[in-house]
């Protein structure tokens, strides 16, 4: 069959209408992000299949019925990943169902983790493994802690000091997203000050391979709930699996979570997912209920008095510079 | 030909192949094939990337190609055009590609 492509960079008005019915028709759900779009369409300008480039994630891949088995998914996948190349992208990503797997493997993607309803892949064989050799290995009884510390609390500063006295090596992963209201460079900088006195510390950037709740389109999944359940068994089982038993780590340590859902429920999926793989969660209660949307809160109103009392020193100091 | 940065070549629509050359530490060619027609053809469109490598005297790179069913000459085509950008060399030899 014959088919036209277009490229079309952002998206607006009539062509994001489009796309939308598209995807709703295919039972998916747009929600946003699109930077660079590819559209396929018959002689008749009829739609019949569209793909996004979201960051490094591609997303929104629908190919009408009538195509299917035609190859329009792989001219749409081989049109996103030139763009992405040309803009400097090399690491390619993607979450799909379970049953596109295949196709997207024959497209050059790699499985990284299933769970859930839900299939995460990058483009590159050895990119987990190349994150892996890269990071900095500890010894003995190892730990655990992925953080977004948006920004550095005296609560997570209480957390990483009672999580550390409890193993030889404390590995802490600073989420990398730049998704936050401080961006990653900043956050990171405040955990390095806040925890220079914990000696069996080793700090980690999250790269690409912790899914956030900001990164996880759920645009594939009905359910709202079953999105997030996936997400997170996604980010668990992948962490499980490949992670922790490339660090030698065997405790994961939470602070109890009294205020968000999602943060909860989360909690909820670690303490069911990671004992399977011999790998013990410990909640370490909250320390004086400190939360870091609180400081964002205070921040906000201008209340310095407040964001004062909820940090350490290190973190005021920065973040009022700011 | 010295690899110094990520070059692709290619697409991943029938008949073609998608080449990805990249830098890697130490000597060789770590090459991974994927390919609609692996159990026949394989074997042969290994050696073409890898004998087209040779030629162009690249020695040590990290190679990814997907494979929908290309020619020879087009593997060859694809090899040197994604081996060419990686090694940022505009210095073209354009022989003719040489039968396999």
């Amino acid at each position: 069959m014959n088919f036209m492509i277009s490229e079309v960079a952002g998206l607006s008005g009539p062509q994001l209408q489009k796309l939308t019915e598209f995807l709703k028709s295919s039972d998916l759900r747009y929600e946003g992000g699109a930077e660079y779009t590819v559209f396929l369409a018959n002689d008749e300008g009829e739609l019949l299949g569209t793909g996004s480039l979201c960051g490094s994630v591609l997303k929104y891949i629908a190919v009408d019925e009538s195509l299917q088995g035609e190859g329009a998914a792989a001219a749409i996948v081989s049109k996103l990943v030139s763009r992405a190349y040309l803009l400097g992208r090399k690491k390619l990503f993607l979450f799909t169902k379970p049953q596109n797997e295949y196709m997207f493997r024959s497209l050059g993607f790699f499985t990284l983790a299933e769970s859930g309803g839900a299939v995460y892949m990058e483009n590159s064989r050895h990119g987990l493994d190349d994150y892996l050799d890269s990071l900095e290995k500890g010894g003995g009884v190892q730990g655990a802690i992925v953080a977004n510390c948006n920004p550095f609390t005296l609560g997570h500063q209480y957390l990483m000091e009672t999580a550390a006295a409890r193993v030889d090596t404390l590995h802490v992963f600073v989420v990398s997203e730049d998704r936050s209201d401080f961006s990653f460079q900043t956050r990171f900088e405040l955990v390095e000050k806040g925890t220079a006195h914990i000696k069996n510390i080793i700090l980690h950037k999250s790269g690409d391979y912790m899914i956030s709740h900001s990164t996880f389109p759920t645009y594939f999944i009905k359910d709202k709930l079953k999105a997030e359940k996936a997400n997170s068994d996604l980010d668990l089982t992948l962490f499980a699996k490949r992670i922790a038993p490339a660090l030698g780590i065997t405790k994961r340590f939470v602070g109890t979570e009294p205020f968000c859902r999602v943060t909860n429920a989360y909690n909820e999926s670690m303490k069911r997912i990671l004992p399977e793989y011999g790998i013990e969660v410990i909640e370490i209660p909250r320390k004086d209920a400190i939360s870091a949307s609180e400081v964002r809160r205070a921040l906000g109103k201008g209340d310095y008095e407040t964001v004062k009392k909820l940090v350490p020193a290190t973190t005021y100091e920065v973040i009022t510079k700011q | 030909m010295n690899i110094i940065t990520t070059g692709v070549a290619g697409t991943m629509e029938s008949s073609d192949i998608i080449v990805t050359v990249e830098p890697k530490a130490g000597e060789g060619i770590d090459l991974t094939l994927e390919s609609d027609v692996m159990q026949q053809f394989g074997k042969q469109i290994e050696k073409v990337i890898r004998d087209t490598l040779a030629e162009l005297g690249v020695n040590s790179a990290c190679v990814s190609a997907v494979d929908k069913g290309a020619l020879d000459c087009t593997v060859a085509a694809r090899t040197m055009a994604a081996a060419y950008r990686a090694a940022e060399s505009t210095d073209y030899v354009f022989n003719e590609v040489k039968k396999k």
